[in-house]
C-alpha cells in the first residue's frame, strides 16, 4: 500500500528514477595519465599481458618505471622525455564518493567508539568511586555533554577547540563524537557496575584483592556482559550521529550523498542508498554484538 | 590468633543509630573453633565481618595475628589474604568456571603460577568432593556444591583463619549436611574457625567455644556443654528454649 502510494506520488511529480546512474558512484573505471617525473631517456619497454612497463633513465642515471596500458604506449626505446611528458595512461577501478564516504563514516565511528568506550569506562568508574572530587567531576562532564546538542558540540569543537588547539576537522569531529558517546557510555557502565550484587565485591576483597583488581577481574567483566545490549544501542546511535560531522565539512557518507546529488539530481535514489548503507553498518554491528552475547552466555 | 577489644560498630539508618556490635572483647585462639549464635539482628554477622575488615570499625580494636585492623596504616589486603571467608550467599564469581574461581585470587594475590594454582585448586576440589565439576560454571551447581566450592576457594589462599557467615542458611535442607561435613573435617584438621550459624547440632558437636550475642552484646560465652546444658543468662535460656 505504502509503496504503491509512493509510486503514484512520484509519478504525479514527474520524477524520473535513474537507478542506473548510482553504481558509478561506488566504483568507476578511470584513465589515469602517467607523466614522467624526470628528464631522461626510455631504456626499455616490457609488455606483460596488455600492460607495458616503461623504464626511464634520468641524466643522473636513476631509473623510474611506469606501468601503463600497452595500447596507450606511443614510445620507442631511446626516446627522450622531459619532466611532465606523458608516458601513457592506465585504466583503473576507483572507489567512488559513496564508497569513500562509507569508509570515512565507518572508521570515524570506529575510532570515536573506542574513544567513547575508554572515556565511558573511566568516567563510569569515577562515578561510582568513593572520592567525592572524582564523582563530582564525572557528574559535571556527563551533565554538560548530555545537556547540550551534539550539533552544537561539534561546532564548538571545530570552530573553538579546532582553532585554539589547531587540530584539523577530522580529529575535531572524532573527538566530539567520542566525548559525546563517552557520557552515555559512562552512565551505562555505572548502571552495570551497580547492578552487580555487593557480595561479589566483598568476596573479591575477602580473598585479599584490592579494589582495582576486584574491578578488573570480577566486577567489570560481569558488568560488561550485562551492559552489552545498551552499549550496542549506544554505538549504533554513534554510527548514525556521525552523519552530523558532515556539517563541519568531513566527507562522510552523508556529505558524499549530498555531493553526488548536486551532480546527478537523483535526490530520491541517493538518499535511499545512503540510508541503506547506514543500515548495513548498524545491522552488522548488531550481529557482532549478538554473537558476542551468545559467546558470553555460556556461564548462564 | 584474633583478639577483639571493646569492638563497636554503629550504623546510622535514617538518622537512627543502630549499635550492631556493642563492645565485644574476646580472644580466639589458634586452632580453636568458635561458634557465634544468637537471634536475628543480634549483630553476629556484623561482628564476623569486622574480623576481616569488611566493615569499618566504629571503635575498639581487632588484632589479627598481632596486626591491628583499626590502625589506618594497616594494609587490609594483606590481612584479608590470611583470613578466609565463606558467605551465606556463596558469592562465587558467576563468569568463571569452578576451577577459575579457585585459581584467580591465588594468581592475582598470592602471585602463584597458573600450573601451581590449578594443582592446588584441584586438590581442594577433591577434598570438598566435587573434582568432577571443575569446568562447570557456578550456575550449573546446586547450592550445596556452590558452598563447597566457596569453601575451597577460601582455602586455596591458605588462610590462617576461616570465617563462616551462616554458610548453610541459604541451602535446601538436604544440602546442609554435605557443607557441614566439609566444615567438620576442617575443624578436625585443626583450622581456626569462627562460625556464625543457626545449626545448633554443629555448634554442640564441633565448637570449642560458643559465643551468644544479643543486641550487639556478648551475653554469654563458654564451652558447648556449658552453654547448651546450663546457661547462666536468662536471655540465653529463652533463646535455647525457642530453638531447641
Amino acid at each position: 500500500m505504502i509503496v504503491v502510494g509512493l509510486w503514484i506520488a512520484t509519478k504525479r511529480i514527474d520524477y524520473t528514477w535513474r537507478w542506473n546512474r548510482i553504481p558509478q558512484y561506488f566504483v568507476y573505471h578511470d584513465k589515469d595519465a602517467k607523466t614522467s617525473d624526470v628528464d631522461g631517456t626510455v631504456t626499455s619497454l616490457v609488455n606483460i599481458g596488455n600492460q607495458t612497463t616503461v623504464t626511464v633513465r634520468s641524466e643522473d642515471g636513476d631509473d623510474s618505471t611506469y606501468i601503463i596500458d600497452t595500447k596507450t604506449a606511443n614510445l620507442k626505446v631511446d626516446e627522450y622525455l622531459l619532466e611532465g611528458d606523458t608516458v601513457g595512461s592506465i585504466a583503473e577501478w576507483k572507489a567512488g564518493p559513496l564508497s569513500v564516504g562509507l569508509w570515512v563514516t565507518l572508521w570515524i565511528s570506529a575510532v570515536a567508539s573506542v574513544i567513547g568506550l575508554v572515556i565511558g569506562v573511566v568516567t563510569g568508574l569515577c562515578r561510582v568511586s568513593q572520592n567525592l572530587t572524582l564523582r563530582q567531576l564525572s557528574i559535571t562532564y556527563i551533565e554538560i555533554i548530555r545537556g547540550t546538542p551534539l550539533l552544537v558540540q561539534l561546532f564548538i569543537f571545530y570552530f573553538f577547540l579546532g582553532t585554539v588547539l589547531d587540530i584539523g576537522r577530522i580529529p575535531s569531529g572524532i573527538g566530539a563524537l567520542g566525548i559525546f558517546a563517552g557520557a552515555y557510555v559512562a552512565e551505562i557502565i555505572r548502571a552495570g557496575i551497580q547492578s552487580i550484587p555487593k557480595g561479589q565485591m566483598e568476596a573479591a576483597r575477602s580473598l585479599g584483592m584490592n579494589v582495582p583488581k576486584a574491578m578488573v577481574y570480577i566486577i567489570l567483566p560481569q558488568a560488561f556482559k550485562r551492559t552489552l545490549p545498551p552499549l550496542a544501542g549506544q554505538f549504533i546511535s554513534l554510527i548514525k550521529d556521525s552523519s552530523l560531522v558532515s556539517v563541519i565539512a568531513i566527507t562522510d557518507l552523508t556529505k558524499s550523498g549530498r555531493e553526488v546529488i548536486t551532480s546527478t539530481f537523483a535526490v530520491f535514489e541517493i538518499w535511499f542508498v545512503v540510508a541503506f548503507l547506514y543500515l548495513i553498518l548498524t545491522f552488522s554491528l548488531s550481529q557482532v554484538v549478538a554473537w558476542v552475547e551468545r559467546r558470553l552466555a555460556v556461564s548462564d | 590468633m584474633i583478639k577483639t577489644v571493646d569492638l563497636e560498630k554503629v550504623f546510622v539508618v535514617r538518622d537512627q543509630e543502630v549499635r550492631a556490635v556493642d563492645g565485644i572483647t574476646t580472644h580466639i585462639k589458634s586452632g580453636e573453633v568458635v561458634v557465634v549464635i544468637g537471634p536475628s539482628g543480634s549483630g553476629k554477622s556484623t561482628y564476623l565481618r569486622c574480623l576481616n575488615g569488611l566493615e569499618t570499625l566504629t571503635a575498639g580494636h581487632v588484632h589479627v595475628d598481632g596486626i591491628d585492623l583499626a590502625d589506618r596504616k594497616t594494609d587490609m589486603n594483606k590481612v584479608r589474604r590470611e583470613v578466609g571467608m565463606v558467605f551465606q550467599q556463596f558469592n562465587l564469581f558467576p563468569h568463571k568456571t569452578v576451577l577459575e574461581n579457585l585459581v584467580l585470587a591465588q594468581m592475582k594475590v598470592r602471585k602463584r603460577k597458573r600450573s601451581e594454582a590449578e594443582e592446588k585448586g584441584r586438590t581442594l576440589l577433591k577434598k570438598v568432593g566435587i573434582s568432577e565439576k571443575e569446568s562447570s560454571y557456578p550456575s550449573q551447581l546446586s547450592g550445596g556444591q556452590q558452598q563447597r566450592v566457596a569453601i575451597a576457594r577460601a582455602l586455596a589462599m591458605e588462610p590462617k583463619v576461616m570465617l563462616f557467615d551462616e554458610p548453610t542458611s541459604a541451602l535446601d535442607p538436604e544440602m546442609v549436611g554435605e557443607v557441614l561435613e566439609v566444615m567438620k573435617q576442617l575443624a578436625r584438621e585443626g583450622m581456626t574457625m569462627v562460625v556464625v550459624t543457626h545449626e545448633m547440632g554443629f555448634a554442640r558437636e564441633v565448637a570449642d567455644r560458643v559465643l551468644f550475642m544479643d543486641y550487639g552484646k556478648l551475653v554469654e560465652e563458654g564451652t558447648p556443654e556449658h552453654f547448651f546444658e546450663e546457661p547462666k543468662e536468662e536471655r540465653a535460656k529463652l533463646f535455647l528454649r525457642q530453638v531447641l
